[in-house]
């Protein structure tokens, strides 16, 4: 009893560097907003309910706008950067090795930060941008501002754009690092049985790529839902991102309106680990819970 | 369909894999090329398969490939697809032939219950054995009748208790099938016990290309003779210390002079008080016993299966043929 006590205490002295930011910066945040969205430890004495946030905000369509939108933005940017994703990713992975190599360029995307991918997208996309203006050069256009509304067309589109390159290389990433171990001789294997490059590709290779790609997918999927950055810049007023909805509610407005915006963080959290249980199980169910993700 | 390998050699930077390479395969024949690892078989393999190509030399085909009649091969690792079930590993060709389902489910049950693989159709490669992995892959390639079967390294993963049963399975599947065999194997009873020819790749060329008995007990040189187990070479001047010599004893590559070669299997000792050999050494090796006996200052293996003689006796050997 006493050897299992200490090789208990052993670990966790051991795992202690880790364990104690975890609890007090990760753990300890997620309290302290749980706690503020329900009143408790906020800057102003609360006078109302606990739940006074929670139901300020669920009877605010302007909430559940931000939230589908937000849900349609991140979505719909990690659908396209998966694919972008694992389509380069295997056509890199088919290359010679010597272009291979010189291929290694797609992951400069990966160290810019979210706020420079957000301003190359404005540069290059905007009506006053590099794109409208090689049109209107080529004779495309007439007059710059004829280059169609990309950025803030009411469907986030600008943001898709720019959540798409900024997670196209990670998708990249993970993809190929799962296809450098694959064994090119079931490809081989697969077309000696007689099948076309298209089975291949369905049949052998994306379940293969497949763990990279939800990895990658819910990874980008809860960014996009959740991040500030790139909607700062590239964001529309109505519909707004939630991300922005909390910034404002915890920034712009007085205090006493803290609880909702903990209250829109605490909701959020608990989305995402929800989204993650459920994607996860849903990925096992389809793969007949062969793999566990 | 039959097939002939004509002076087929390959380079990899600047160092010769295999070298003029040429045999005959025939209609419902099952080929081993034996050798040891390194030695290129693999290579030869995949040329023959069309998935590499030979710097020199050509491999032909009776009648030409096609998608609907494949050269197939099933690697030493067996590459099942790892996200099918064993079904779908086993109709995956004929799927990717665009067969309506019924028929595929009709011939996969057939196959499953051929290859003794029913209780594991919905099971995924990752919970099968070596041995049913093997099965899988074979089904897998027969499934599509394919022109010709290549296996590499068939019994490599394989646990010793299973690689002779395995020779016979995989023997009396190809005979079952019809399909031509080329096997290429570093295990030798296995090659023997399944093969109509065996060729023996040794330095980088075939050395020799024959039946297995005929590779065995009449090697074409000393290392095919030594590579495929164990060999005494008796010196031309002491055969008068064997009986029976005159008729039996074959000397190396058939050249008068050389020494001639005997397999511990063909000399057979008898006890003999005034006789020529004294035993210096025994070891009993299971379903057989293995002698060492000096003859003047030469000493000579020999197998028997009895255990009596002593070790110091006085024997007799005699050349025996097979």
């Amino acid at each position: 009893m006493s050897w299992t006590n200490n090789r208990a205490g052993r670990l966790v002295s051991g795992l202690a560097p880790l364990l104690l930011p975890y609890l007090v910066l990760f753990c300890g945040g997620v309290m302290l907003t749980i706690c503020q969205s329900f009143g408790v430890f906020t800057p102003l004495p609360h006078a109302g309910d606990a739940l006074d946030a929670y139901t300020k905000i669920l009877t605010d369509p302007a909430f559940f706008t931000s939230f589908g939108f937000s849900l349609w933005v991140a979505m719909v940017s990690a659908f396209c950067a998966v694919a972008a994703g694992t389509f380069l990713a295997y056509r890199v992975w088919q290359l010679p090795a010597k272009l291979a190599n010189a291929a290694l360029i797609y992951k400069i995307p990966l160290i810019l930060p979210h706020i420079s991918v957000a301003f190359v997208v404005l540069v290059f996309w905007s009506p006053s941008g590099i794109l409208a203006a090689m049109a209107h050069s080529l004779g495309i256009i007439q007059t710059m501002y004829e280059f169609p509304n990309i950025l803030y067309s009411g469907w986030g589109l600008g943001m898709v754009l720019a959540y798409t390159l900024k997670g196209t290389p990670f998708a990249m990433l993970l993809v190929l690092a799962l296809l450098m171990r694959f064994d090119v001789r079931q490809i081989q294997t697969a077309a000696m049985l007689g099948a076309s490059g298209m089975r291949i590709f369905f049949s052998i290779v994306l379940p293969r790529m497949a763990p990279a790609m939800h990895t990658s997918f819910i990874i980008l999927f809860l960014y996009g839902f959740g991040a500030f950055d790139i909607p700062f810049i590239l964001g529309e007023s109505r519909p707004g991102m939630l991300s922005i909805h909390v910034y404002n509610l915890y920034f712009k407005h007085d205090l006493a309106r803290r609880p909702e915006a903990m209250a829109i963080l605490t909701m959020m959290f608990f989305f995402a680990v929800i989204f993650i249980i459920a994607y996860s199980k849903t990925v096992q169910r389809l793969e007949n819970g062969v793999r566990k993700l | 369909m039959d097939l002939a390998v004509r002076s087929v050699s390959k380079r990899y930077k600047n160092h010769t894999i295999i070298e003029d390479i040429s045999f005959d395969v025939g209609p419902r024949e099952l080929v081993s090329i034996v050798g040891p690892s390194g030695v290129g078989k693999t290579t030869l393999l995949k040329i023959i398969a069309g998935i590499d190509t030979p710097d020199t030399g050509r491999v032909i085909y009776s009648e030409p490939l096609s998608k609907k009649h494949p050269v197939i091969i099933v690697f030493q690792d067996y590459v099942l697809f790892p996200s099918m079930t064993v079904k779908d590993n086993i109709g995956f060709g004929l799927k990717a032939r665009h067969m309506k389902k019924r028929p595929i489910t009709e011939q996969v049950e057939r196959m499953l219950a051929y290859f003794q693989l029913t209780r594991q159709a919905d099971q995924y490669p990752a919970q099968l054995s070596a041995g049913q992995k093997q099965r899988v892959a074979i089904a897998r390639a027969m499934i599509v009748n394919p022109a010709v079967l290549l296996l590499d390294e068939p019994f490599a993963n394989l646990d010793r208790n299973l690689k002779m049963e395995t020779a016979r399975f995989i023997r009396s599947t190809q005979q079952e099938f019809g399909i031509p065999t080329i096997s290429v194997t570093h295990d030798l009873e296995e090659a023997f016990a399944m093969s109509d020819r065996i060729g023996v790749l040794l330095n980088r060329r075939l050395q020799q290309f024959d039946t297995p008995r005929q590779v065995y007990f009449n090697s074409v040189s000393k290392k095919v003779a030594q590579f495929l187990g164990p060999v005494n070479l008796i010196p031309e001047r002491y055969l008068s210390f064997f009986r029976g010599s005159p008729d039996t004893a074959v000397p190396v590559s058939g050249n008068p002079g050389n020494p001639v070669m005997a397999r511990p299997e063909n000399l057979v000792m008898t006890e003999d008080a005034n006789g020529p050999g004294r035993i210096t050494d025994k070891t009993f090796a299971g379903h057989y016993t293995v002698y060492n006996v000096a003859i003047e200052n030469h000493s000579y293996t020999v197998y028997s299966q009895d255990d009596r003689f002593p070790v110091g006796g006085r024997v007799t050997l005699q050349i025996t043929p097979y």
